[in-house]
């Protein structure tokens, strides 16, 4: 009985195809960790305030804890495991490590991949700008001073 | 050779954290694992009729549920053994555990939790604390009288701990003064809020059992496991993955018996992840609701003559730690202020409400806050500037504090003029609205045992194995600069084992700031031991003196001759066929400086101030008089913390605690109705966000001291978190031309103080 209210959905992340049986009622965020073991996509409030659980749907930051699996069909879906390639850090990754934008790192998953969203519409911000892009992420450790410093490095660094 | 302290060093944890590698607990796999839910009270006060679990337990998917019934009973608590696992005869607040399931999913556990039916008789809630103390109140705990107490603790009826400190004589201060100023100030219940919401997993093997949690404090979780379940510590093992934030919230022993109950019953493992709701009624973990009476006596140059205070604490339903805000909070009342005659007392007082413990700086934020109101309002009487009346009164090399200790040193008014320096002081080119606002502050650094071992390994990298806890802050990460130093080589060729009961030696855990301070002890003298070791094989195989040897970039060489060296990798994998590289160290704790309790009372675990910091905030507001709305262009903030080992670290620590006293100032509180919290969720909980959050200037001092920590550091943790809010008030206050008197002071709040000010004039 269980398994009849499954269905079969199909997800393309990080470049991977999947098909799998989830429920219609399972988020993206359960899906992503739950069934394809992508846990670098953190879950803080599950009610879209947080921003922990962000990921880039066709390169739009969406909070996978407010989509459901069935509605990611289709898109390119990137999480956190995605941004590396072949082991190397990309330039927004690399930027947050070396400019101390993190230090629990639990909110760290989610302002990567909004900075990826916000960095691709405005590749050079200002501070104001870069404030305003990240501010639906919230993270109780840095009081954001060093995620700002770090998103602007990085906009520097894809120069 | 130049030394790595003060150097700064990125963090080694950062690159699994940027690539989603780093596993929290709610990340951890495991094969058969069960969900557990909880089922809580749901009301403030009332006496269990009956429980009733056997439909629960016949549901599909549900392999256990568990009550009190099914643990020993036992009464456990850090200060008074006021609580049990599971709700027993009574409930005394929403959040209270009255039964867990686990079962396949997290669904059917929620399902099952929904079909355990109780019988409840509802009591009047007692939620006020002046009335909780009145003789004539019921009692949140009726037999408080037979619970056992750490040593020291007096107790009344609803008062699970009263503390009394007195110096001088208070009545004559005040004959002494031309002015004497009465004010109450009222702070509302705040939250811990790390973004990582608490998980316990819990996995059984024969009778051992292995807790993955997001504890901030592995030994003690540990103990509260083994006390509980009557089983032996040895019994028990703790593992923190990375841990998500904590700031308090994660401190104490929490939910990890009760999953381990679960999975006892379900001979599975299970895992207990909060969702947010739970993050705020539940956790049972949150700073006080308090009010903060202050009379104070003042001269009219502006010298403070005496104080009495007054402090209530909303503890709600259990006393958890709340005695560690309670000691603390009495500390903070004088300041860092000549106040030669005093008389202050604390009462922790019991109500039907989510209990309180110790958040970051337990007791500071909201008495810093009210005591610099208080000052402002003082120098506003005798007609003095803010700074003025503040550098009349700060302590002084040589002062004596509130309970008599003499300040060896004080950095006070360094801090203070500094921070007028860089913020422009009384500040110019105001915006309508806006105006700075000025705090000061002290604080402690709390002196424990902590362990570590050092070992050097075949390929000259080192590893450091501690008991020491890492919350994010970075402090664990920074031992790898304290090893380094002692023993030539670099931060980075160090490999850290951290967070796990069966490999590091005791620690207290993340709390008190107090990681860097001891464990950085025990470090150091672990690389001590492993260095006297690696000299002398060194020495033997380069057939020189010892103390001709240096260890340098990573090598043992005759000093002077540096053709002459050998590098470490090579004496480590020598020392593989004779004595092995290792040291293990547990740095005695510096005992607390000289004073004199005379006249005081009850448990005073904070009765002087070890190392003590200084501190001073500025912040720029800006008010708009229409909505009430209060925006925080700018802070600054300037610490002293005795000596900067690792900059990058101390920094984030400031810039983190500004934003969050931020928060507190002027968003963060809990509303209730009676007994039910209000807004228990971001949407109504507010947090500061990028958008909100000033530029931050730090600056950092230093003023080393011998009786410290590690090359005479000072804690790092708390400090920042304390004085901002107070720095915010004192603007608001100059900028609105009234003051807000309670904590949020959020629109509402400033916006009715604006207009009760209108209709006074009118
Ligand atoms: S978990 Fe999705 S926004 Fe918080
Ligand atoms: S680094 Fe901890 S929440 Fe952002």
């Amino acid at each position: 009985m269980a398994m009849s209210s499954k269905q079969i959905v199909e997800l393309n992340v990080n470049g991977i195809p999947h098909q799998l049986l989830v429920e219609p009622r399972k988020t993206l965020a359960d899906v992503l960790r739950d069934d394809l073991g992508l846990t670098g996509t953190k879950l803080g409030c599950e009610h879209g305030v947080c921003g922990a659980c962000t990921v880039l749907v066709d390169g739009r930051a969406i909070r996978a804890c407010l989509m459901f699996a069935v509605q990611a069909q289709g898109p390119e879906i990137t999480t956190v495991e995605g941004l590396a390639s072949d082991g190397e850090l990309d330039h927004i990754q690399k930027a947050f490590a070396e400019n101390h934008g993190l230090q629990c790192g639990y909110c760290t998953p989610g302002m990567l991949m909004t900075a990826h969203a916000f960095l691709a519409e405005n590749p050079e911000p200002t501070r104001e700008q870069i404030c305003e892009g990240m501010n639906g992420n919230l993270c109780r450790c840095t009081g954001y001073q060093n995620i700002i410093k770090s998103t602007a490095a990085a906009a520097k660094a894809a120069k | 050779m130049t030394s790595l302290i003060g150097q700064k060093f990125v963090r080694g944890d950062g690159l699994e954290k940027v690539t989603g590698q780093a596993r929290y607990t709610a990340d951890l796999a495991f094969t058969g694992l069960l969900h557990a839910k909880f089922l809580y009270a749901e009301r403030a006060r009332a006496r269990i009729v009956d429980i009733d679990i056997t439909a629960a337990r016949a549901m599909r998917g549900v392999h256990a549920v568990v009550t009190q019934a099914d643990a020993p009973m036992v009464r456990y608590g850090m200060f008074v053994k006021d609580r049990t696992l599971f709700a027993h005869e009574v409930v005394r607040f929403e959040g209270e555990i009255v039964a867990a399931v686990a079962a396949e999913t997290p669904e059917q556990a929620e399902a099952a939790c929904a079909a355990i039916r109780v019988v409840y008789e509802d009591l009047d809630p007692i939620l006020d604390v002046e009335e909780a103390l009145k003789s004539s109140s019921p009692l949140v705990h009726p037999d408080w009288k037979s619970y056992q107490t750490q040593n020291g603790v007096e107790r009344g009826p609803n008062d699970c701990g009263h503390m009394t400190s007195v110096k001088g004589d208070v009545e004559a201060g005040f004959a002494e003064a031309d002015h004497i100023l009465t004010e109450t100030y009222q702070s509302d219940m705040a939250h811990a809020v790390p973004i990582e919401p608490h998980a316990v997993v819990a996995q059984w093997q024969g009778d051992k059992v292995t807790i993955w949690s997001t504890s901030q404090v592995p030994f003690p979780a540990r103990a509260g496991v083994a006390e509980t379940l009557q089983i032996p510590q040895s019994n028990v093992r703790l593992v923190v993955p990375h841990l998500g934030g904590g700031f308090g919230g994660k401190c104490d022993f929490h939910f990890e018996a009760h999953v381990a109950l679960l999975a006892r019953q379900a001979r599975r493992p299970v895992r207990l992840v909060f969702t947010r709701r739970e993050e705020f009624v539940a956790t049972d973990k949150v700073r006080h609701a308090s009010k903060i009476e202050l009379t104070t006596g003042v001269k009219a140059d502006g010298t403070i003559t005496a104080r009495r205070a007054r402090i209530l604490l909303n503890s709600g339903a259990y006393c958890g730690d709340a005695l560690f805000t309670t000691e603390i909070g009495l500390m903070m009342v004088a300041g860092p202020y000549r106040v030669p005659n005093l008389h202050a007392e604390v009462h922790t007082v019991y109500t039907n409400r989510t209990p309180a413990g110790s958040v970051r700086a337990p007791g500071g934020p909201e008495t810093c806050w009210a005591v610099e109101q208080h000052t402002d309002e003082l120098a506003r009487r005798v007609g003095l500037d803010p700074l003025e009346f503040r550098r009349r009164n700060l302590v002084q090399a040589g002062d004596t504090g509130q309970t008599g200790q003499r300040f060896i040193s004080s950095s006070a008014k360094e801090c203070l003029e500094r921070a007028a320096e860089i913020a422009g002081w009384p500040g110019k080119d105001f915006a309508p609205g806006e105006a700075l606002g000025i705090a000061v502050g002290w604080w402690f650094s709390l002196p424990a045992s902590s362990g570590a071992y050092v070992k050097l390994n075949a390929d000259g990298t080192g590893t450091i194995v501690t008991g020491a806890q890492e919350n994010g802050s970075g402090s664990v990460m920074g031992l790898a600069t304290l090893a380094a130093e002692e023993l030539g080589m670099r931060p980075d060729q160090f490999s850290i084992v951290y967070q796990d009961t069966e490999s590091g030696p005791f620690d207290l855990g993340s709390a008190g700031s107090q990681t860097t301070f001891n464990n950085g002890r025990a470090v150091i003298e672990a690389a001590g031991e492993v260095r006297t070791k690696l000299l002398r094989k060194a020495a033997e195989m380069l057939e020189a003196a010892e103390e001709d040897l240096e260890l340098v970039d990573g090598a043992a060489r005759v000093r002077g001759v540096p053709s002459k060296a050998l590098p470490i990798a090579s004496v480590a994998a020598a020392s593989q066929t004779s004595s092995l590289l290792i040291g293990s160290g547990s740095g005695n704790p510096p005992s607390l400086p000289e004073h004199d309790l005379s006249g005081c009372g009850g448990r005073l675990g904070y009765s002087a101030f070890l190392a003590p910091s200084f501190f001073c905030h500025i912040a720029r507001v800006r008010v708009d008089e229409e909505t009430g709305t209060v925006s925080v262009p700018e802070v600054t903030a300037v610490h002293e913390f005795g000596r900067i080992l690792n900059p990058l670290g101390a920094q984030g620590q400031v810039e983190g605690g500004v934003i969050q006293s931020i928060g507190m100032a002027v968003l963060e509180g809990s509303q209730y109705d009676g007994g039910r919290q209000l807004n228990p969720g971001l949407l109504g909980y507010k947090l500061i966000t990028a958008a909100d959050a000033p530029r931050v200037n730090v600056e950092l001092l230093e003023d080393p001291v011998d009786h410290g920590g590690p090359h005479g550091a000072k804690a790092v943790g708390e400090p920042p978190v304390v004085g901002t809010a107070a720095a915010i008030g004192n603007a608001v206050a100059a900028a609105a031309g009234t003051r807000v008197r309670a904590l949020p002071m959020t629109a509402e709040r400033v916006w009715t103080a604006l207009h009760e000010q209108e209709g006074e004039l009118a």
